[in-house]
């Protein structure tokens, strides 16, 4: 008998856009979800964190269905990062103690834990007191990383959160969270629709096209793509 | 010197209408093109205003409560109605009548309960000459405040989006997430009400008063009806805010704690 899936979707659904996703999804696992524009992949992350609820089919976290779960409690373990990092009027301090406002849990945010934190994303201490907004693309990005990881998540979803950072610093990002994966022995599900910053650390690759999956394993399987529709669109953004 | 009282007659209505007349002849001047509208604002002016004295005349002497409370009532669902029709932008809420129906409701059952008994000491309750103006004045002022505040609270649904599902993903509820949605709405809405409690008397009568002040009354105890009335109005107000937005945010969320972005994007 294998080990239980962390992630077990069973012919998922969600109408019209997805149609009988099935997957198992393993801990410790980093899975890139790749596929054109409209394809389905944002939607199908919004479901591993229930901020959207299949119209079919199972789809399982540990075992048991989501919808048995407690919303909160399921979106604290399944973190996301959105693709534009979403900081709130305020300062770096008050983005990341955010939770603070409806779970009153000072042990979790002192201030020692927040600035490791802010350590461990990369970032200086001195940040805190800087308004959020006025941060670059990428420091949006790792303070949002470090809010999430104050949450001590077990699963880190990522929706292309380096979409709209060049290259050589969208790497750095992504290293990033290869370190924290392993630091912090995270499961990742990263969307990325950049067949080269795709497999950068992935272990396991998901193609959606249309709303299904045609292809779903190890990263080998973008070496000899079976799917025709995956060949072409490695092909395409090749040249 | 005595009081004099200034009746009105229906021929000095009319001459009233000589002010329109002038109005309508600037805007025809300067080609502004609001002359019709105009116009038929002054016709339903005059029409409504006539019909409900009418209404108001018949029901005044029936001196049974279950005619006051059902004029209330009707006052009520037609207000409703036009807040219904007020709600102009793309996005639709589910069961809006039913939700500005119900507070106002109870609304008005509270502020105008609690005038007449407590503060007038009306005999009996249902008294018309104080019931029915005051219910008018309650609900027409509910009413603008609670268009005003849903109107703003669905731009900020609009536009705090993304805000309002980073909040989620965080394992926030729904109430924590549209929380400054919340705040900025009622803001908005109160302040007009609010500015008016400041500036009330500097500047300008407020109708209410000027009207009883024609009629005769001593410039005392015309006032003292208007503090009553100005502090009727904010109360009012912010228990209309409250309770429609209570009921209307979580329209905007499933059982499951997700935002229902489908009634943003109207597909
Ligand atoms: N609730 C919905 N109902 C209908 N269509 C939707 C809904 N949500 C998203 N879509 C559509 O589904 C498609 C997939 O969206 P998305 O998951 O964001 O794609 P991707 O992230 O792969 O670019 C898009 O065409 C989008 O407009
Ligand atoms: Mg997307």
């Amino acid at each position: 008998m294998s080990a239980p899936a962390l992630f077990d979707l069973e012919h998922v659904g969600y109408d019209p856009v997805l149609r009988d996703l099935s997957l198992r999804i393993f801990p410790g696992e980093h899975w890139v979800i790749m596929g054109p524009s409209g394809a389905g992949k944002s939607t199908c992350l919004r479901l591993f964190n229930g901020l959207l609820s299949p119209t079919g089919g199972r789809l399982t976290f540990h075992g048991s269905p989501l919808e048995t779960m407690d919303p909160p409690v399921l979106r604290q373990k399944v973190g996301m990062l959105f693709q534009e990092a979403v900081m709130l009027q305020g300062t770096v301090e008050e983005n990341l103690c955010l939770p603070l406002r409806w779970r009153p849990d000072s042990a979790r945010y002192t201030r020692r834990r927040i600035i490791d934190y802010l350590h461990l994303v990369e970032l200086d201490a001195s940040l805190l007191g800087v308004p959020a907004r006025t941060l670059s693309g990428g420091e949006k990005q790792r303070v949002a990383l470090a809010r999430i990881l104050l949450n001590d998540p077990e699963v880190l979803l990522l929706d292309e959160p380096t979409a709209s950072l060049d290259p050589p610093l969208a790497r750095k990002i992504l290293r990033l969270v290869h370190r924290l994966q392993r630091e912090f022995k995270l499961t990742v599900i990263r969307v990325s629709h950049h067949p080269e910053l795709a497999r950068d650390f992935a272990d396991h690759v998901c193609f959606i096209q249309a709303g299904r999956i045609l292809e779903a394993g190890p990263i080998s399987r973008l070496d000899q793509p079976v799917a025709p529709d995956l060949r072409e669109f490695l092909e395409q953004s090749r040249s | 010197m005595t009081n004099t009282f200034y009746s009105l007659t229906w021929t000095d209505v009319f001459a009233s209408l000589v002010l329109v007349l002038v109005s309508i002849a600037l805007l025809k001047w300067w080609k502004i093109g609001l002359e019709k509208t105009l116009l038929i604002g002054t016709l339903r002016t005059f029409v409504q205003l006539t019909a409900m004295g009418y209404v108001l005349t018949y029901f005044f002497a029936q001196r049974r409560w279950y005619f006051m409370v059902g004029l209330v009532a009707l006052m009520i669902l037609i207000a409703s109605y036009e807040g219904y029709r007020r709600q102009r932008s793309r996005v639709r809420i589910p069961r809006y009548f039913a939700i500005i129906t119900g507070v106002l409701f109870v609304t008005v059952a509270a502020v105008l309960g609690t005038v007449l008994q407590f503060i007038l000491h009306v005999q009996p309750w249902y008294y018309p000459y104080a019931m029915i103006p005051i219910a008018g004045m309650i609900i027409g002022n509910a009413l603008n405040t609670a268009s005003l505040t849903v109107n703003r609270f669905v731009g900020e649904l609009e536009h705090r989006e993304s805000e309002i599902e980073l909040y989620l993903s965080l394992g926030a509820p729904p109430r924590v997430a549209v929380q400054d949605a919340l705040r900025e709405s009622i803001k908005a809405a109160l302040l007009p009400t609010v500015n008016s409690m400041m500036m009330v008397g500097l500047v300008q009568l407020p109708g209410v008063m000027t009207g009883q002040i024609l009629s005769g009354i001593d410039p005392i105890i015309a006032v003292r009806y208007q503090i009553m009335i100005m502090y009727m109005w904010v109360t009012a107000s912010t228990m209309t805010n409250i309770l429609v937005l209570a009921l209307v945010y979580r329209q905007f969320f499933t059982p499951r704690q997700q935002l229902r972005r489908e009634l943003l994007h109207h597909r």
